[in-house]
């Protein structure tokens, strides 16, 4: 029982150590501090995440709690087929998997014209919580007498006095129950609010979800802040009726239930208050121009975006995303957004589906700052439709007190050196890895060749087999940081910002190529205000803004000005934030396709499960 | 009772279905102030269902419902004059026994004051004093009981509807609170219409038995009339026990049944015409085989504390005799009756 105990709680504990953590790590706890509460309190994203997540789960909780109950206690007078009927079919939502619910709603919202955003993810709540309400309410009004009703009926109540003098007193236990159900499952809910928000409008699981691209310890601190309340509330809920049996609590508690109503009736009004301000928010924004912007996860400086909302009198509704696969999924689901800024194979992908406007090069006084080499790309020949955003390769990032100089000789195939066995870190992405098999090969990384692509499954699974990698994700950032391995596959800005936390990293990339990949800023075919689009992009070229970008987010500037400024102050002797752009062998990911982007991932399933 | 007093509720041809079973087949019934009445039927026969429609928690389909000479069939039961006590009481559990029989006045806003003093008189005549803040849950049956009764009695209805109350207690309190409800009824004076399944029951505590069967009512009368005179072979079987003969009645005053004509008190039959004979056990006596006309054996014996019962064997049936003499088995004997202690009835249908 203390090993399951442990199970459950060690993780939360360890998140709850790591936002007193003075430093960024996650790994080492380097001193008590409270600077990630701080920046948590000024975090207005995050304040207004938390916002939206309260006041949706609250009203939420209340509308559905009503409706369930109503509907619980028809359905306990109605027939029995269509009560069996009627359960069964509410058990359906229940136990179907939230994204088919999701998408269902996203469907429908968008079928419906309706817009997305608070109101939605409002009703897309409502209606998810409701039958558990119905659930946990039902079988509290089976049990109560037949009679019950008739009796206060029969003794001078109305049917309505009835329902809330009798009927919900006694089934107050099930009701509490669907209520706190309710709650949790609004408050906690990602998936469907994913799909059904829109127009800027996010909760904290979205916030959260889009921060994991890097390491951001405020997330710790907002996790403590809501597993506190979860703690207090549950005491509360437990406790409270322990005391309230004691004697001496009997005599001071009259005026409780007055002050527990109190309560509730001021949350649901902040509730309230609040829904209304980002109604209104909304109305406000339908009457000055907008910008939609979708970009990836922590991937900005968002004081960038008040200014520009202050100069050029607009306000930005700023999304994120976290891949670009998903961004795909969700514009082609009737997501409308002016800007986006993918990556170069999907900017193709893109294009090639006619999403896109041609830029104008002519109202951008600004585009000719950016640096001539990474212009002209095969993905987006004379950057008809894509304005660079940042930049940057993928290459080796390892520990120079532990790797010898004299082993990167041998290219990409360092990572094939059994020296370094279960020392080494793989991106576990099918396109990143191929990557580097391909060019150890000497192939093309956009090959079509389905015998070069056998190649290089062989070259991989032998990799795993010599070296026995570790395959990850954005925790690599973190892990690299503390130095648990010697080497570990990142992109180049990644390599960048790890190498100015921890001094005894180096970058580099193979002679005999990698992969060079541009984020661009491109504008939809939605697009209505394409000036102010434009306005965008440019003032993104503008150097103050580029230099206040790269800064904060550590990928290389496309501004050349900018790029030379940085590399040799902020990113002195960071050779990561450098990306080398002279050597032939480096290319950019195309759009691939289908049938080999298929058989690749078969090759790459095959070789994670040997 | 007095019929020529104005009925206080008055039955009119009451019909009620449930998915598409006819469980009223034209109730017709009047009902007196201060009486106490009760519906006595086997289940199904359609007694709590007529006890609903008066209370308001179901609605006649067809038929009128007059209160006071006004009909009420649209009125909500919280209009109505009248209460309840439920089968199972249907107490509301998340109230003390104060604020359940506080729960009438509660809802018309009655002064706190007032509220109390009621309550605690209510308590008193229902002998529960004391048990203002007790739990519901926490009484016995018995008390839930006398809760339910306050409960209702507090809103000074002019009748009170009582389902079945003593169904779900112990053959003794039972009895106990039989006595009870009398005194209770008599006490507050007002109309008890009482619903049971128990022949003794209803007996022993009411004014007016109405004999309900199939949706019909059988009978109507006090409880002499309907145990002594029963109108049809259901009432006489169901009040009771009895030996219940085909027979003809060769003219008024001179029943055949069994081979033999006998002289009996019933007249306005046609000649010849075939009727039921109800003989109660209770008033067969065994005698010696010479000095009666039916003879017989006897069959079997069974002590029942105050009497035994004596299965007789005749030529054409067994005759159920009750009697305080000891008869062995095996042993021929025969069996008398005045003329009075024949009963006899319409055939039934």
């Amino acid at each position: 029982m203390v090993l399951c105990f442990a199970f459950f709680y060690v993780p939360i504990i360890i998140t709850m150590i790591f936002s007193f953590n003075s430093s960024k790590s996650f790994a080492n706890f380097t001193g008590f501090s409270l600077r990630w509460y701080e920046s948590l309190i000024n975090d207005s994203e995050i304040l207004s995440a938390v916002g939206v997540s309260v006041s949706v789960a609250v009203i939420a909780t209340v509308v559905s709690t009503i409706l369930g109950t109503i509907t619980a206690i028809g359905l306990s007078k109605s027939r029995k087929i269509l009560k069996e009927w009627v359960l069964n079919i509410n058990n359906i939502p229940i136990m179907s998997p939230d994204i088919v619910t999701a998408i269902g709603l996203m469907i429908l919202f968008t079928s419906v014209k309706l817009e997305k955003g608070y109101f939605t993810m409002l009703l897309a709540h409502i209606c998810f919580c409701t039958p558990y309400v119905i659930t946990s309410v039902y079988p509290k009004v089976r049990s109560v007498d037949v009679n019950i009703a008739n009796a206060a009926m029969d003794l001078g109540a109305t049917p309505f006095q009835a329902l809330t003098k009798v009927i919900v007193p006694m089934i107050k236990p099930g009701i509490y129950a669907g209520m706190l159900l309710a709650f949790t499952m609004s408050i906690d809910d990602f998936v469907i609010s994913y799909f059904v928000s829109g127009n800027g409008v996010e909760n904290i699981s979205m916030i959260v979800y889009n921060a994991t691209k890097r390491i951001n310890p405020t997330i710790n601190a907002l996790s403590t802040v809501v597993i506190m309340t979860i703690f207090v509330v549950v005491f509360a809920v437990k406790i409270a009726p322990v005391i309230a049996k004691q004697q001496w609590f009997r005599r001071l508690s009259v005026k409780i239930p007055l002050a527990v109503k109190r309560v509730f009736l001021f949350a649901s009004c902040a509730a309230v208050v609040f829904s209304l301000i980002q109604f209104g928010g909304i109305y406000r924004g339908g009457t000055t121009k907008t910008l939609k912007v979708y970009n990836a996860g922590e991937y900005i400086d968002e004081s960038l975006l008040e200014l520009f909302e202050e100069q050029f009198d607009c306000k930005v509704i700023y999304e994120t995303f976290d891949s670009n696969e998903s961004m795909y999924t969700k514009v082609m689901s009737g997501e409308k957004y002016d800007i986006i800024i993918p990556s170069d194979y999907m900017i193709e992908r893109l294009a090639k589906e006619d999403f896109l406007q041609p830029v104008d090069k002519s109202l951008l006084d600004n585009f000719d700052n950016v640096i001539p080499a990474i212009l002209n790309q095969p993905f987006d020949p004379e950057n008809q439709y894509s304005i660079p955003y940042f930049w940057g390769n993928v290459g080796i990032l390892y520990d120079s007190t532990v790797v010898r100089e004299s082993d990167l000789e041998a290219g990409w195939e360092i990572l094939r050196n059994p020296d370094y066995k279960d020392n080494i870190y793989m991106y576990d992405s099918e396109r990143d890895s191929f990557m580097i098999a391909l060019k150890a090969l000497g192939y093309s990384l956009n090959t079509t060749d389905k015998s070069e692509l056998d190649r290089a499954y062989e070259w991989l699974s032998e990799q795993k087999r010599l070296v026995n990698p570790v395959y990850v994700g954005d925790d690599v950032i973190d892990n690299m940081v503390s130095g648990y391995k010697a080497m570990a596959v990142v992109y180049s800005g990644d390599a960048a910002y790890i190498m100015s936390e921890n001094e005894n990293m180096r970058f580099y990339a193979p002679e005999c190529g990698t992969n060079l990949w541009i984020d661009g800023m491109v504008i939809t075919k939605d697009c209505k205000n394409t000036a102010l689009a434009h306005d965008w992009i440019d003032f993104m070229l503008e150097d103050e803004n580029a230099a206040v970008n790269t800064e904060m987010v550590g990928y290389s500037s496309p501004v050349e000005a900018v790029y030379t400024e940085i590399s040799q102050t902020v990113y002195e002797g960071n050779e990561a934030y450098v990306p080398r752009q002279d050597n032939p062998k480096d290319e950019y990911f195309r759009y691939q396709d289908p049938e080999i982007k298929k058989y690749s991932a078969e090759l790459w399933t095959k070789v994670k499960t040997q | 009772m007095n019929t020529s007093m104005k009925p206080l509720i008055e039955l009119k041809n009451i019909t009620k279905t449930f998915d598409d079973q006819q469980i009223l087949k034209g109730v017709s019934l009047n009902i007196y102030e201060k009486e106490f009445l009760t519906l006595l039927g086997p289940s199904g026969c359609g007694k709590t269902t007529t006890l609903r429609i008066i209370a308001g928690f179901d609605e006649a389909d067809d038929g009128d419902l007059l209160f006071d000479g006004i009909e009420i069939s649209k009125l909500p039961p919280y209009k109505r004059e009248v209460n309840t006590v439920f089968q199972k009481y249907a107490l509301f559990p998340h109230l003390n026994v104060f604020d359940n029989i506080a729960f009438g006045l509660n809802i018309k806003k009655t002064e706190k004051s007032v509220v109390q003093q009621e309550v605690e008189k209510m308590l008193r005549l229902v002998g529960l004093s004391g048990f203002e803040n007790r739990d519901v849950t926490s009484l016995s049956g018995g008390q839930q009981q006398r809760v339910a009764i306050a409960r209702a009695l507090i809103n000074k209805p002019k009748v009170l509807l009582l389902d079945e109350p003593l169904g779900a207690l112990d053959a003794k309190l039972r009895k106990e609170m039989q006595f009870e409800l009398k005194k209770i009824q008599q006490e507050v004076g007002i109309t008890f219409i009482y619903v049971t399944h128990d022949q003794e029951e209803a007996l022993s505590m009411s004014d007016t038995v109405v004999v309900m069967n199939d949706g019909y009512i059988q009978q109507i009368g006090s409880p002499t009339d309907v145990y002594n005179e029963p109108e049809n072979r259901f009432v006489a079987q169901f009040i009771g026990e009895s030996n219940i003969i085909e027979g003809k009645m060769i003219r008024d005053c001179l029943v055949f049944f069994d081979d033999f004509e006998f002289e009996c008190v019933d007249k306005g039959f046609k000649d010849n015409e075939e009727i039921d004979v109800v003989l109660r056990p209770e008033d067969i006596d065994i005698v010696e085989p010479q000095c009666a006309k039916l003879q017989g054996v006897v069959s079997s014996i069974v002590f029942k504390g105050v009497h035994y019962e004596i299965l007789v064997e005749t030529k054409y049936r067994n005759y159920l005799i009750h009697t305080t003499d000891y008869h062995e088995v095996g042993r021929a004997v025969g069996l008398t009756f005045g003329p009075e202690d024949i009963h006899v009835m319409w055939k039934s249908f």
